[in-house]
Parts: structure tokens; sequence; C-alpha cells
């Protein structure tokens, strides 16, 4: 555990020393949470609703699913395919620890980092734009949201590894990355709440595993979930996670009988 | 002419050679063109959903968004076309092989800027240029006149683009950091997928006037619907080539303060 409390710590460490690299990740993150920000303020009335959703919680969903996306979406799991294509795995075979483990500590040193960005980058919009935004006043709801968003973490850290996986048979693994995330960019609801999809869509995307990303744990916090709606979401976005956890454990240890590497 | 020719013939081998690089994976290239693709449709999608909703966004109906939007695709992917190269100079810049361009009988932006264009991108622009035929067919705004000024504008929101690549590569030479400035450029490009209105003050003002999306991609469109006046137009033309000026002038002090990274 300690060690790789330390790989995390050292991947804070390096992003601390590309500073303004990160600086402009953020700037850019920043610009396009504005044109999803102002985009929705523009088509909400006032004191009215649209899709359901009055300004206040549509602003709220707007600002939480930016603050969701920089937990559940900063990764270090691109990294694993060019990882394994260069042979650079050889030596974390070698090493004693997990593969997957010191991916995932990685991933968090990176999120701590980001979030801790994005906190104070959404404090600052607040103060500037004061928005009106809902505040959930049942802790127990709070708490549901960051079980969602905990198991979110887990989700894109295996569709991630997946991916980078690809490299033991393909030294393509950017061109099935950009497909993905060009499905999670719209999929995940991070520019707009699903159910604003027709219902056959919305049906759908509930069994697959986009929308647990962010939209889930944000209809928890928002309050638009019943009971049955909490109870199936949860069981739905665990399965996906189990499914995911045993697919990409398979898929290690076949790939690790096609792996291959020279000269380093 | 002769000399236009004698350019339009090494872009066009070096853009041959980039597409043979790029169609080495295909499944890669195939992916990559989906990914655009289906990025593209998925937004339009969003924006019917929301239109059907709202009947109206900042004042423009649905078709008059679908034109600001394929106005933007089109603005935004015609200088990836032709400026590829600029996402791969910092490797030159590193590896010294802009110094070996610097020798060749060639204009020293040429091959920083169009050393390879990206043949996936002119899916996107026929896609984006069909929309905008489309969404104009459907608007009773539209004049030959109007036309004339929506072509006009396009052509200077491509040389404002271009200034802002030529800055992009000033900046790569004096401090090697272009992929970061480029995609911030990219990122503020995007804020014109919807018209200016959309924005309020004082972010309206700032991406008109200060860092001019507005009037890279709003006015052409603006100018098309009959919602620009003759000083817009003006405002907008002396801008562009204003900073295609300022901009060939900081690429010349980049270069004099060039120092050589090479192997």
């Amino acid at each position: 555990m300690k060690l790789y409390l330390q790989v995390a710590k050292n991947t804070w460490d390096e992003m601390m020393s590309y500073r303004f690299n990160f600086a402009m990740w953020r700037l850019r993150n920043v610009l396009q949470l504005l044109t999803v920000y102002y985009l929705w303020l523009a088509v909400t009335p006032q004191n009215g609703h649209i899709f359901g959703y009055s300004r206040s919680l549509i602003l709220t969903y707007v600002l939480g699913a930016s603050l969701i996306g920089s937990i559940v979406f900063s990764t270090r799991t691109q990294e694993m395919g060019d990882n394994i294509n260069n042979g650079e795995l050889s030596q974390f075979l070698i090493r004693p620890f997990g593969y997957l483990g010191y991916w995932f500590a990685r991933d968090i040193g990176d999120k701590l980092f980001n979030v801790s960005f994005a906190l104070a980058e959404l404090t600052i919009i607040y103060f500037i734009l004061r928005p009106s935004i809902f505040l959930q006043p049942n802790i127990f709801a709070v708490l549901l949201t960051i079980g969602a968003i905990c198991i979110a973490v887990v989700m894109n850290f295996f569709l991630g590894s997946l991916l980078g996986m690809i490299a033991f048979w393909s030294p393509e693994v950017w061109a099935p990355r950009f497909i993905f995330f060009t499905l999670v960019s719209f999929f995940a609801g991070g520019l707009f709440p699903l159910d604003i999809l027709p219902v056959p869509m919305q049906r759908v995307f509930a069994f697959l595993p986009f929308g647990y990303l962010q939209y889930f744990p944000l209809q928890i916090y928002l309050g638009k979930l019943s009971s049955n709606g909490l109870i199936q979401g949860f069981c739905i976005a665990l399965v996906w996670c189990l499914l995911l956890y045993f697919l990409v454990t398979w898929v290690w240890r076949k790939g690790l009988r096609v792996y291959s590497s020279e000269g380093n | 002419m002769k000399r236009l020719n004698r350019y339009l013939i090494i872009w066009w081998k070096l853009t041959l050679g980039t597409t043979q690089i790029a169609f080495q994976s295909r499944f890669g290239a195939v992916l990559f063109l989906l990914g655009k693709l289906l990025r593209y449709v998925f937004f339009l999608l969003f924006l019917v959903l929301l239109v059907n909703r709202a009947k109206v966004i900042a004042g423009y109906t649905f078709w008059e968004i679908v034109l600001f939007y394929a106005t933007f695709n089109f603005l935004d992917t015609l200088p990836q076309f032709f400026f590829r190269n600029v996402y791969r100079f910092r490797q030159q810049i590193l590896n010294g092989y802009f110094d070996n361009l610097l020798l060749k009988p060639l204009p020293s932006l040429f091959h920083p800027l169009f050393g390879g264009s990206d043949m996936l991108d002119l899916f996107v622009l026929i896609l984006s240029a069909g929309f905008i035929i489309f969404a104009g067919w459907h608007s009773d705004h539209v004049t030959v006149l109007r036309v004339l000024l929506y072509i006009l504008l396009l052509m200077n929101g491509f040389i404002i683009s271009l200034g802002f690549h030529i800055f992009v590569l000033g900046t790569g030479i004096l401090s090697t950091a272009v992929d970061n400035t480029v995609m911030l450029y990219r990122d503020l490009t995007q804020m014109g997928r919807l018209p200016i209105e959309v924005y309020q003050e004082p972010l309206r003002g700032l991406i008109t006037f200060v860092i001019p999306v507005g009037i890279m991609m709003t006015y052409p469109g603006r100018a098309l619907l009959g919602l620009l006046s003759w000083q817009g137009v003006v405002i907008a033309l002396v801008f562009g080539v204003g900073l295609l000026f300022i901009s060939l002038r900081f690429w010349s002090y980049a270069l004099r303060h060039y120092t050589s990274a090479s192997n």
C-alpha cells in the first residue's frame, strides 16, 4: 500500500514539474465549461423549465458535470499503450508490484491534482458568475453521489486500461481512444443530461456504461431518481464494474502471452 | 504564377506523403474519420434536441443555428486541413529538422504551415459545405450580395486563422510551446460553434474583439442573414489583414531569435 501511495505522490510531483502545460490544460477545461454553461443559460428561461430542469438545476448540473468529469476522466492509462508498444512494460514485469495497481495509483495522483485545480476554478467561476445553484440538503443523497463517483472512477480506469491493452495486438492505440473519447464526451452526460434524449435512446443508454461515469452521480445529487431508479442504477454500474474487471484481467493475461520486447 | 504553381506542386507532394503515412494503418485512419464524423453528428443531434424544445437560441431559429454550426466546422477544419504541419512543428524544432528546412529554397513559413495536409479533414469540409448550402437554402434572408459577403468573410476568417497559426509557430521558435498553444486556440474557437449572442458580456466582447472568435466564426453567418452592418464588415476585414501583418512581423522577429537545436 505504501508503495502505491508513493507512486501517487510521484505522479503529483511529476505534474508539478510541468506546471505551464498543466495550467494550459486547465484553462482549456474552463473554456469548455463556459461554452456549455452559457449555452444552457441562453436556452433556459429565467423562471421556467427546459426538459424538466429549472435554471438552477441545469446550471448545477453543468458545474457538477465539470467537477465530476475532472475526478472521473483524469487518467494516465493512455500511457499504458505506449508503455506496451515501446517495450517499457518489460521493466514493470520484474518490479515488486502489480502493473494495474501501479497505473491506478498514478490515476489517483493525477485525479487529486486535477480535482484541487477544478475546485479552485469552480469557486472562482461561481464568485464571478454568481449562478443560482442547487445545494442538496439530504446528506444520504450526497453520500450516495460520492459512492457513484467512486464506482465511476473504477469503471473509467478499467475502460482506459482495456484501451491501453489494445497495444498487445496493435500499435494503433490512439484511434480507438479517440472514438471512445468522442462517445464519452456526448453520452456520459457532460454536455447535456441524458434524460433529454428520446425515450428509446435513454432505455439503451441505461444499459451502457457511459451514463454511469457522469450522468448517474449527478442525477442522484439533484434528487431526480426514485428509490427504484437508484437501486437499478447502482446494480447496473456494479455489474459493469465487475464485468470490466474480469475482462481487464482476462485481456491482461492473454496480452502477456503474445507480448514480446527486445533491446531494453 | 510560375512560382505559385511550383509551391502547389510541392504542397501536393508533401500532402501525398503525409496521406500515405496516415493510411499506413487503414484501421486507424478509418477510426479517426469515424470519430470526426460522429463528433459532428452528435453535436448536431444535441442542437436538434435543444432547438426543438427551446424553439430559438439567442433569437436564432434551427436552420440559422445549423448555419452557424456548419460555418464554424468549415472554418475550424479548413485551417486544420492546410496547416496540419503546425502540430508537428515542435518536434521539428526539437530534433533540429527545422534547420534543414531553412536551407531549402522556399519561404521560411512554407513548410511549417503547408508541410502536408490531412486528407481525412476533407470529409468534414464537404459535410460542412453541404450543411451551409442546405441551411442557407432554408433562409428567406439570403441574396446574391449576402452570399458574396459571406464568402468574403469566410476568407477573412481563414486569414485570421492563418495569423493565429503563424503566431503559434513564432511562439514555438521562442519557447517550443506549440502543442498547448495550438490546442488553446482550438478551444477558444470552439466557442464559435454557437452564435456569440449566446454568451453574455464581458465574455461576448472578449471573444469578439480581443480573441476574434466572433469575427472569425459568427460574422460570416450574420452577413448571410443580413444581420451585419457594413461597419462590421469593414472592422472584420481590417482586423484580418492587421492580424496577418502583425503575425508576419512576429514570425520575422522569432526567426531572428532562433537558436538552432540542431544535431
